[in-house]
């Protein structure tokens, strides 16, 4: 008995994972990395530090602010080591929440980078991924936003409120990503991230204090890619439409004119359907539920027969919004981001296969696309009449 | 032949002429009638005003050539009176407050009760207060005890079985139990084992919890309690309640684990509150148990899974704490636990500035000065103060121990060793039994029907059977319903 309970303290101190034991305020908490291409061909990683303590003695409150650290290096992994070297605490990648790119990175492909971070067992694989648009990702990373309390958080807390109430950008996670690279026919996007106004005044305190902050970062274009090369930009009208076509959005915001006047449509119900008939015809119908959120002059809207008019305007309008982005998209770019090949490829794999190659360039902007759009105006918000009908 | 005034001087011999032994002897026409009596358990009274006077009364109606001794058993004012024809009997009988009256050549003697009262009135209870319900509580009298509970019940199948227990002490136990519900051979095998017992003393129940048990647990497998009420409720249930002499704590047994989650109040209150109350308490019982192996096991081994947020909150918080987060939490639960043990011992008029000290100083400074970590003053506030909702004493230092069995697996394992402890605490309780009934009945092994008074509770007309684990003769409650 004595015997036994002495080997199992012995295995206690020799087999336990003592390896892996770290006590929390050892750890540099990396949330947020950006990776950069530096003028002498190196990469540059940054790394944004969540948990340093303010200088003062006043760690109560639980106050933290960020720190960045960068390092450059032929691999990532070399950069990594030099951001290594340079803090003193060891670096703990479990909570990364952001991943920036910068544009040249997105250029030459993705997939050159893509290894490391899905190789590392320490990160969740559930991070957003972002492109930097005309600035350097560093940059990105270096702005602190007034309204979040953990300025590690703002730009995590900027997508998830943008993707919510917005749905402008086309929000995606890192390894679903990576999962829409490899997969066939389905060309990704990413939301692209810039900054407005000076970025030296953005990357101090003193952004906090004022009262309308002198920089911010501002979201709502969409990169658009063709396998995991980068090709070009789209604004926040076609990241919308790519995102209703690809029956993936939460909040459809719609202004259009009615009798010159605007009128902006909200829904949260849009359901979109794909029907393909073969590899030059296919039908998508858009359906939607919603209520007008603005209405500007004197519109009847109490009388259904109104209403009805305004549905066939509004369908009339978004076909239109929607056509336009498909263009863009077919002939401009060349990018399937709706992701027809795909589902032609799970109905016609074998013929897929002869096609794959030409797919981008000669099949898919050929491809004649019928949108059938259904929009019902359910109710008019808080008010039943317009202020302009109640003047008359 | 024996003489009185010889035995007076023998029983002086026996007790080394202690002070408080006191004795008479009376002349009556001729034959010399011994009184003998302690002063300190007898009450010196009754003994004069009924014993002597009765003597006196005797003598004044009878003539020389009359049974003297046999009058006066006939006309000795008293209620109890038992005849001892053993000399070695007579020491019991004088501890316990009786008065021995002896005859010159007789055989045999008088003992007649004249206890002084030596036990307080019966209080309120003070280790289980309940906001209500009967607040009456157990004392140290042997026959309070038992007439608080006959008059509760006052069915004639409500048995005590007395077991004298101690050579020395010779404390009178009792076996409480309704006869046509409880368990005979559970009664029998609790017999067995108390006149196994062979010491010199025993002075409270715990002293003969300690021989029942037939295997090692720091939960306790008996509970013990001041509350009559609770006593009987038990009985009724059909169990078997243990009375100790001199003791106000009675223990009741079977027990399973559930039973320390509730209280006598549970049937007194609504039901649908009751069940909330005890959810409570079941959360509770989680939380003191694994907080601050989870607090360990997360900021040390598994950071992964904590929120980002708070994350960074623990990182910040824990900034410039000089000791490891496994000592700064053991720290922290043994100031906690010193901090309790001073609380119950020390006079009740010291309470306030221990609580100065032990909630600003220790508390308060202890952070400010950086020793310890905010957040780990938050985990053992909220694993003490979830402690302390046990009224059982043993089933707060068994928590107590498994606390610190997790926290060690915590610090070296992480949240696999929470886990696995965690199994082998499930295993560990399923292993124990009271007396043939499984510790974690009703639940391992699972009886619906007792389901009713387990974790919620049903309305009382909803609940027909007693507890099914226990091996009742009688099993329905409540009748005029058929158990569908």
């Amino acid at each position: 008995m004595k015997n036994k309970i002495i080997l199992l303290l012995a295995l206690i101190f020799l087999i336990t994972g003592c390896g892996n034991y770290r006590e929390i305020n050892d750890l540099a908490i990396v949330t947020s990395i950006a990776i950069d291409k530096a003028d002498d061909g190196k990469y540059e990683l940054s790394y944004l530090i969540a948990n340093s303590p303010k200088s003062q003695t006043s760690n109560k409150e639980g106050e933290a602010t960020t720190t960045i650290y960068s390092g450059k290096g032929e691999t990532l992994n070399e950069a990594t080591n030099v951001i290594d070297r340079k803090t003193p605490k060891s670096l703990y990648y479990g909570h990364i929440n952001v991943v920036v790119i910068s544009e040249e990175i997105a250029q030459e492909g993705f997939l050159k980078i893509a290894d490391w971070l899905l190789r590392n067992p320490e990160t969740r694989k559930q991070f957003y991924l972002l492109q930097s648009k005309e600035k350097t990702a560093k940059t990105i990373l270096k702005i602190v936003e007034p309204l979040e309390s953990f300025p590690s958080q703002s730009i995590a807390s900027l997508i998830e409120s943008n993707s919510t109430f917005e749905s402008l950008t086309s929000n995606i996670k890192y390894s679903p990503f990576v999962e829409r690279i490899l997969s066939k026919g389905f060309d990704p996007t990413l939301p692209a991230v810039t900054v407005v106004g000076s970025e030296k005044k953005g990357s101090t305190e003193k952004n906090l204090e004022k009262t309308e902050p002198a920089t911010y970062l501002k979201l709502n274009d969409a990169a658009i890619f063709i396998k995991d090369k980068f090709v070009g930009y789209v604004g926040e009208k076609d990241s919308q439409a790519i995102s209703v076509l690809n029956d993936n959005i939460s909040e459809f915001k719609f202004s259009f004119k009615y009798d010159n006047h605007d009128v902006v449509f909200i829904s949260n119900d849009v359901n979109t359907k794909t029907d393909i008939k073969d590899f030059n015809h296919i039908n998508i119908k858009v359906k939607g539920q919603g209520y007008l959120s603005e209405v500007n002059g004197k519109i009847d809207i109490e009388k259904t027969k109104v209403v009805k008019k305004m549905e066939k305007k509004l369908e009339k309008e978004t076909k239109k919004a929607f056509e336009k982005t498909l263009k863009k998209m077919q002939e401009k770019y060349h990018a399937d981001v709706f992701g027809f090949g795909n589902k032609l490829y799970g109905i016609y794999p074998q013929k897929w296969n002869q096609i794959e190659k030409k797919w981008n360039r000669d099949y898919f902007p050929k491809l004649k696309v019928n949108i059938k759009t259904d929009f019902q105006i359910a109710s008019s918000g808080s008010l039943n009449r317009t202020i302009g009908e109640v003047l008359k | 032949m024996t003489k009185a005034k010889l035995i007076i001087e023998k029983v002086k011999k026996l007790y080394g002429n202690s002070s408080d032994l006191q004795t008479r002897i009376i002349d009556v026409h001729g034959t010399d009638i011994g009184v003998l009596f302690m002063e300190s358990s007898s009450s010196s009274e009754t003994v004069s005003k009924f014993i002597i006077k009765s003597i006196d009364y005797v003598a004044k109606n009878t003539n020389k050539l009359s049974n003297i001794y046999n009058h006066l058993k006939n006309n000795i004012f008293n209620s109890q009176l038992t005849t001892v024809t053993n000399f070695s009997d007579f020491p019991y009988y004088l501890s316990s407050g009786f008065t021995i009256i002896i005859a010159d050549d007789v055989n045999e003697a008088m003992a007649l009760e004249t206890r002084a009262t030596l036990d307080r009135g019966v209080t309120e209870s003070t280790s289980e207060p309940i906001l209500r319900g009967p607040k009456d509580s157990f004392t140290e009298s042997n026959s309070k005890n038992l007439g608080l509970i006959r008059k509760r019940i006052k069915d004639h199948n409500l048995w005590f079985d007395e077991v004298k227990v101690g050579a020395r002490t010779k404390s009178k136990v009792n076996i409480a139990y309704i006869k046509d519900i409880a368990d005979t051979n559970c009664v029998e095998a609790i017999k067995q084992v108390l006149e196994k017992i062979d010491i010199d003393g025993i002075l409270d129940g715990g002293n003969l919890r300690e021989y029942m048990l037939n295997k090692k647990s720091v939960f306790p497998q008996i509970l013990s309690t001041e509350r009559p009420d609770l006593a009987c409720q038990s009985l009724l249930d059909g169990k078997i309640v243990i009375l100790v002499e001199n003791s106000p704590f009675v223990l009741i047994l079977p027990n399973v684990f559930i039973d320390f989650i509730h209280t006598s109040e549970d049937q007194y209150q609504k039901p649908f509150s009751i069940s909330f109350t005890r959810i409570l308490k079941v959360i509770a019982l989680i939380i003191t148990l694994f907080t601050p192996a989870i607090y360990i096991a997360i900021t040390t081994f598994d950071q992964t899974v904590v929120p980002d947020e708070l994350l960074i909150s623990l990182a910040v918080q824990r900034e410039g704490v000089p000791f490891p987060t496994f000592f700064e939490v053991i720290l922290l639960m043994a100031i906690f636990e010193i901090l309790r043990e001073s609380d119950v011992r020390s006079p009740a008029n010291m309470g306030a500035s221990m609580s100065i000290v032990g909630a600003l100083i220790l508390g308060q400074a202890a952070v400010d000065a950086g020793i310890v970590s905010p957040i780990a003053v938050i985990v053992i506030a909220i694993t003490s103060i979830c402690s302390l909702i046990f009224t059982d004493v043993d089933f707060m230092n068994g928590i107590r121990s498994w606390r610190f069995i997790f926290i060690l697996s915590a610090t070296f394992f992480g949240l696999i060793g929470v886990v696995a402890t965690g199994l082998m605490l499930v295993l560990k309780l399923s292993s124990l039994d009271s007396f043939g009934v499984p510790f974690l009945a009703p639940f391992s092994p699972l009886i619906h029907s007792s389901q009713k008074d387990a974790v919620v509770r049903y309305p009382l007309p909803r609940i027909f059977k007693r507890p099914e684990y226990l091996q009742n003769k009688d099993k329905t409650k409540q009748g005029g319903h058929n158990e569908k």
